[in-house]
């Protein structure tokens, strides 16, 4: 028999709020976490808004405060919502579970922070051009151990593993904006497979700097609708204009299902299926037809034993780009029928897109949706594209019981991600 | 009881050659590939040495040119995983076979088809390319941002990607199964191979590309490492009781691993069978190891349980061995742990194609699986005298005779990370 999965803490640190309950209400009511970029001038730039995480407070206490110098703000992020998970779960890694232990997060990209970047330009290519002879010469850069441990692409793991003393799997997933979703999935079958019994498993990123900004400005890909940050992030709607970059973290605590039984926790969500594709078809989009989503979809639904009627709430990908839009909505009216009347929304439209953080993020959102029995709202769907005819949520609807939920994450570079997520009562043990 | 995943194909790229053969004739060779580096004046630096992959045909990715052209805007490390994977995928016969499928039977193996990569991430000199940017803008970012336009290519995020290989695989190849990218130090080409190892036995699909992939050598990287005291100015030594060091190098090795019974239904030839898989972390820190070899150690048995075989059985141990002096020492430590007494020869290939970082653990097992095919492991040829702190690590400069076909191959990375793999070559293999 097949090992099940629970999830039974959930971390949350969101430009809505640092903490699950905050960004929780906030989707709720409708708030939007969009506004001008306040963390540098952006005003050389043609997007001047962004939904930043405001007011954090790094959450390491006593001897483990010292290792936040190795910890990059997306990784503070981290840190910062993984240890609400655990507390949340109210189970931790011991020395004798921590080889149980696994930690799978989908890692945000960037790593040197832009004014380490200004150090290297002003020392080594004082006219912009890199002179790396000067490297080792007087007057060159001092090495920075510390700095270098920060830029490495898994120093995000290396502190979680470390801040929590987790000693079983541990792994980095990069796939762009399908990164949390992916590295959730995989801490799912880790679990079912046997190699691990816990896993902390979620997303991270801030691409809110001056190269994130500019490297997205660069493509053309974000709304510029710098006069109206709240509603600049309209997922589904005709008059969309490009996404709303956001940054923070979502973790999770999963644990295998019988365990967590026999010891009473709280269990928001059976963590049910998970399935992935990629869509061969272009660097920054899907096919039309919704081709690459709909077998991540499908195999997700087939990985959970759901049935697509079953499912009572999408968490759409929805970006509120044009291409991503309509492929997307293709691709569910492929799987669920051109009948369906799932509902759907994106919590983009209110949080802005967390890259590498997007997926794990949404999955926490789908098991909140599934505890509360309530759904967040589509923001800013005024005007609803033609070609994306879905049943979206666009009012707060009274609470009712969702039987399973989907999270869709499609990432570029062709990667898309799709979770499932089951009402624990109906877990069928 | 799971279906056993078979390796019919296997792809290398590193300084030492562009394909397993040649660079496994290197080795027994006892050829170093170091050199001073040509892309910066690296005459004053203090480790200027490293092992750049200068074989790699980048025009021979792919043939078509559209693609090609397109690809050969990617990052080095990209163009080395692709030469890497397509080289694997071609030697498979996998592209053929599907060819003779019926349309509804090709679309089936494309969506079966599940790709797995691993790398280094972003590397300090991709954002090397908006210097010009800065040095205009003299610390004033309002400036810096209306001056971006100019100087830096409005692709420049796709370009810098860190799971570009897999994307161009798909591309390419039109494969859309499971899949995603590794980005976890030096085990993310291992961690590629072992994803994909239980992807096919937990009956996610029949057959899968893994791919790892790096082309670490930086002048931020070699100053960093090179104050940890991890870089040499001299040779690479694994084990030797002067090691002083390791030296980077670039590379990347891929696999086509397919059920048993996919690889029947094609007639495929077995190149070797994944027995078994461990990864643990030692929580230590990101820059530290612990000099027990704790995680290294439960990773070891991890991979022997799941291969169901004892430590006796093992015939070679392909150690992660990168010459650094703490790093030996510890993993000495780990493999006396679970061996005991009765260890299996020992080698480390880094000597002579240096550190290759992320690729490392995918080429290591590549060469590994040579070693056992051919019942011969090169010696690590630098060696001189080995530290008496590892012994009894049976440990050799010259060539070893191999008495059975079951290989383990160790990885770490940073962040105390650590992989095993155990690979068995198959009975009928005869010395090529």
């Amino acid at each position: 028999m097949r090992r099940r999965v629970a999830i039974t803490g959930i971390g949350l640190v969101t430009p809505l709020g640092n903490s699950t309950a905050d960004s929780w209400r906030a989707l709720l009511e409708g708030r939007s976490g969009i506004a001008p970029i306040t963390s540098f001038d952006p005003s050389g730039y043609p997007v001047q808004i962004a939904a930043e995480v405001r007011n954090f407070q790094p959450a390491l206490d006593g001897s483990r405060r010292k290792l936040l110098k190795f910890a990059s703000r997306h990784v503070q992020f981290a840190l910062a919502a993984a240890q609400q998970a655990i507390e949340d779960a109210g189970v931790r890694p011991d020395p004798r579970s921590a080889s149980r232990w696994a930690c799978v997060a989908g890692s945000g990209m960037m790593g040197v922070a832009f004014e380490e970047l200004a150090q290297i330009q002003r020392r080594l290519a004082p006219h912009g051009d890199f002179r790396g002879e000067l490297m080792f010469k007087p007057g060159g850069p001092a090495p920075d151990p510390v700095a270098y441990g920060r830029n490495q692409a898994n120093a995000g793991i290396a502190l979680l593993v470390q801040c929590f003393g987790i000693k079983g799997y541990a792994g980095a997933i990069h796939t762009a904006c399908a990164s949390g979703g992916q590295a959730v999935g995989l801490a799912l079958r880790l679990i079912r497979r046997g190699s691990a019994d816990f896993a902390l498993a979620g997303g991270f990123d801030s691409m809110i700097n001056p190269i994130g900004l500019a490297s997205f400005c660069l493509l053309g890909a974000l709304s510029t609708d710098n006069d109206a940050p709240a509603q600049a992030s309209r997922p589904f709607d005709l008059t969309r204009n490009g996404f709303v970059l956001g940054e923070g973290a979502g973790f999770m605590v999963l644990e295998e299902w019988q365990a967590a039984r026999r010891r009473g926790a709280r269990i928001y969500a059976e963590l049910a299926g998970d399935g992935n594709s990629l869509s061969s078809y272009r660097v920054t989009d899907s096919h039309p037809s919704g081709d690459g989503p709909i077998q991540a979809m499908r195999r997700a639904l087939e990985d959970a034993g759901a049935d697509p009627a079953e499912v009572g709430y999408i968490n759409a990908h929805g970006t509120s780009t044009i291409m991503n839009d309509r492929s997307e909505c293709a691709a569910i009216r492929a799987v669920f029928g051109a009948a369906s009347r799932v509902k759907v929304s994106s919590t983009k439209s209110l949080m802005g897109h967390l890259i590498a953080g997007a997926g794990a993020v949404e999955a926490a959102i789908g098991a909140l949706v599934i505890h509360h029995g309530r759904l967040p709202v589509n923001a800013n769907l005024n005007h609803p594209d033609p070609q994306c005819d879905l049943n979206f949520v666009r009012e707060a609807e009274p609470p009712h019981r969702v039987r399973v939920a989907m999270s869709n994450s499609f990432g570029f570079g062709g990667s898309n991600s799709c979770l499932v997520l089951r009402h624990r009562e109906d877990a069928g043990e | 009881m799971s279906e056993a995943v078979v390796i019919t194909a296997a792809g290398a790229i590193c300084a030492l050659g562009a394909d397993p053969g040649a660079i496994l004739a290197a080795l027994r060779a006892g050829r170093t590939a170091f050199a001073p580096l040509r892309e910066w004046d690296s005459s004053t630096w203090p480790a200027p040495l490293a092992a750049c992959a200068d074989q790699l045909d980048a025009a021979a990715i792919f043939s078509d040119r559209k693609l090609l052209k397109s690809v050969q805007r990617l990052r080095r490390t990209d163009l080395l995983g692709l030469y890497a994977a397509s080289r694997a995928i071609a030697a498979s016969g996998m592209i053929e076979y599907r060819a003779a499928l019926d349309g509804a039977q090709a679309a089936a193996f494309n969506e079966n088809t599940a790709v797995f990569t691993g790398c280094g991430g972003v590397a300090y000199h991709y954002q090397y390319d908006f210097l010009p940017a800065m040095a205009a803008a003299d610390g004033d970012i309002g400036v810096f941002g209306r001056q971006l336009g100019a100087s830096v290519n409005p692709t420049w995020l796709l370009q810098a990607l860190p799971n570009n290989v897999l994307c161009y695989l798909g591309i390419a190849y039109g494969f859309k199964g499971p899949n995603f990218c590794v980005t976890n130090h030096s085990v993310s080409g291992t961690t590629a191979i072992i994803e994909a190892f239980h992807s096919l036995r937990g009956g996610d699909a029949p057959r899968a590309v893994a791919v790892g992939h790096d082309a670490p050598i930086e002048p931020e990287t070699i100053l960093n490492l090179y104050h940890l005291g991890l870089l040499t100015s001299e040779s690479v030594r694994p084990f030797d009781a002067a090691r002083s060091g390791c030296l980077l190098g670039e590379g990347a090795a891929a696999m086509v691993l397919e059920t048993a019974s996919a690889a029947a239904q094609r007639g495929a030839a077995v190149l070797g069978t994944i027995l078994g898989t461990g990864v643990a972390t030692e929580a230590a820190g990101v820059l530290a190891i612990r000099p027990d070899g704790d995680g290294e150690a439960r990773a070891i048995e991890m991979a022997l349980e799941e291969a169901g075989v004892e430590p006796g059985a093992i015939s070679l141990i392909a150690a992660h061995g990168n010459g650094t002096v703490n790093s030996d020492l510890s993993e000495a430590a780990a493999i006396r742990q679970v061996f005991g007494a009765v260890i299996p020869p020992v080698t480390s290939f880094k000597w002579a194609l240096g550190h290759t970082m992320a690729a490392a653990g995918a080429l290591d097992a590549v060469i590994a699986l040579g070693c056992v095919r051919t019942a011969l492991a090169p010696g690590i040829a630098t060696l001189r005298d080995p530290d008496p702190r590892c012994l009894p690590l049976p440990v050799s400069a010259a060539a070893t005779p191999l008495r059975g076909k079951i290989a383990l191959v160790l990885g770490r990375g940073f962040g105390g990370m650590n992989t095993a793999l155990v690979i068995q070559a198959p009975a009928e293999d005869c010395d090529e």
